[in-house]
């Protein structure tokens, strides 16, 4: 690589001195510049990925966004590793766990990165992010889906990552799509005056596993025949006969702002000021924050959309 | 799966167990290659968030020495495609991954890495 050579600023104006030096410069490479830079590589993880359903999101730039897919259940993960048949990585663990590196979310060479990324209209291009799609509601109780939140806080980055959590309201019909307001203030909860009431309702949600028909060869007669190559019918037909299997599944309905507050809480329980970044860096000392970007209900769920900050 | 792209992101996280817990280490692992598209810009993306040593020495545990010791400067296409075959197309489907630190086996079964810990592991 050449030599950087000491520049002579001549003053007779310094805009058409730019104009020379900078931007009819960048002008001329910018197709060389602009593939040097680091583009759009998100990174995320799916706490509760289930069956993978959104490991391969979004479709309309597949292999843009890399997430990884993790569960406790390893026959979900069978399913998800092939989710949209492409290879996908899976993880089996527990959202309670923590099992990535420190900074596993987080861009390393970030700083620059970051501001490459707002000088060329690109800051969203660098966040990491973490989601959490119908899992924490299965948590059996307010401290252990803190807990959870208080892990997804953590994988992402803590100078730029984005959070979406979905989970269960109690409300499962129609509702104003509105946003809601969380019951208890910040305050309060720093405060210690608002306790975490987890009062959603505990609730077991069935799943009725339909049978399909297997041929339960009894007698040696009928295994012979199902042993013997026959067109199989184009779908399993149901077992009438077999009465279903009913599987009760727990769930923590969650309440009118309940969810908000928990992320809230959460956050404050590991340090973060939570609300927006302070405009103007006033005290010189670095702090570091989440902002509640977006929360709601939505066909049945609460959700939250959060991002984290440093200043 | 376990491709190299996941294990520079795993560390061990058993209780108490937190230095010289990353990288694990390979143990009798059983490999798959697999084509993957390659995506120049989505590597060139990955690159700073890479733990480029951990990378490397992974690599070299599962057979393959075509990285280079240091991270190069240059981002050509011979090197990004040497990059995206280890990163993407490198299968660990059976073994373990072994913590440096505290010995923890994270035993690796059907390409899924296995991290979940008893009761009493859980820091
Ligand atoms: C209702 S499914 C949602 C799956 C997927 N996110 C979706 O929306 O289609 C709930 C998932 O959470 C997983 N899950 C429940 N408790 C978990 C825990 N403690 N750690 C990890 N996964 C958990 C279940 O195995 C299941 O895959
Ligand atoms: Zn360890």
């Amino acid at each position: 690589m050449p030599d950087v050579q000491p520049a002579t600023v001549s003053c007779e104006s310094l805009q058409s001195y730019e104009a020379t030096h900078v931007h009819a410069i960048y002008d001329e490479i910018a197709p060389h510049f602009s593939s040097t830079r680091y583009k759009a590589s998100w990174v995320g993880v799916d706490l509760g990925t289930g069956n993978g359903k959104y490991l391969p999101l979004p479709a309309d730039r597949p292999g843009s966004v890399w997430t990884i897919g993790l569960d406790r259940s390893i026959n979900l993960l069978k399913i998800a590793k092939r989710a949209g048949d492409v290879d996908r990585e899976v993880v089996w663990a527990d959202v309670l766990d923590n099992p990535w590196r420190r900074g596993a979310f987080v861009c390393i060479s970030l700083p620059s990165l970051r501001l490459n990324a707002q000088h060329w209209g690109l800051k969203r291009a660098y966040q990491d992010y973490a989601i959490s799609i119908a899992t924490i509601h299965h948590l059996a109780s307010p401290d252990r889906r803190k807990f959870a939140v208080q892990r997804l806080l953590e994988a992402i980055s803590p100078v730029h990552g984005c959070g979406l959590i979905y989970v269960w309201a109690v409300e499962q019909d129609d509702l104003s799509k509105r946003n809601i307001p969380a019951r208890a203030s910040q305050d309060e909860l720093r405060s210690g005056s608002f306790a975490l009431t987890g009062n959603g309702q505990d609730v077991f949600v069935p799943w009725v596993l339909a049978q399909p028909v297997e041929p339960k060869p009894k007698t040696r007669k009928q295994r012979k025949k199902a042993q013997t190559p026959v067109e199989e019918p184009e779908s399993a037909p149901l077992a009438t006969d077999v009465p279903p299997q009913i599987f009760n599944r727990y769930y923590h309905l969650f309440s009118q702002g309940e969810l908000t507050e928990l992320v809230m809480e959460a956050a404050l329980d590991v340090g973060l000021v939570v609300g927006q970044p302070p405009e103007v860096d006033t005290s010189g000392k670095r702090i570091r924050g989440l902002q509640i970007v977006q929360d709601g209900w939505e066909m049945s769920n609460y959700y939250v959309e959060l991002r984290r900050w440093e200043q | 799966m376990v491709r190299l792209i996941t294990h520079n992101l795993l560390a061990c996280h058993a209780k108490g167990c937190t230095s010289n817990n990353f990288p694990l280490l390979f143990q009798d692992a059983a490999v798959e290659l697999r084509d993957a598209d390659f995506n120049a810009d989505f590597l060139r993306g990955f690159l700073p968030r890479l733990e480029w040593p951990a990378l490397v020495g992974a690599a070299r545990q599962l057979g393959d020495t075509s990285l280079p010791a240091e991270q190069p400067d240059m981002l050509d296409d011979d090197f990004l495609q040497k990059l995206h075959h280890v990163l993407l197309e490198i299968h660990v489907e059976e073994g373990a991954m072994v913590c440096p630190n505290c010995k923890h086996v994270y035993p690796i079964s059907n390409g899924i890495p296995n991290m979940l810990l008893a009761e009493h592991e859980i820091g």
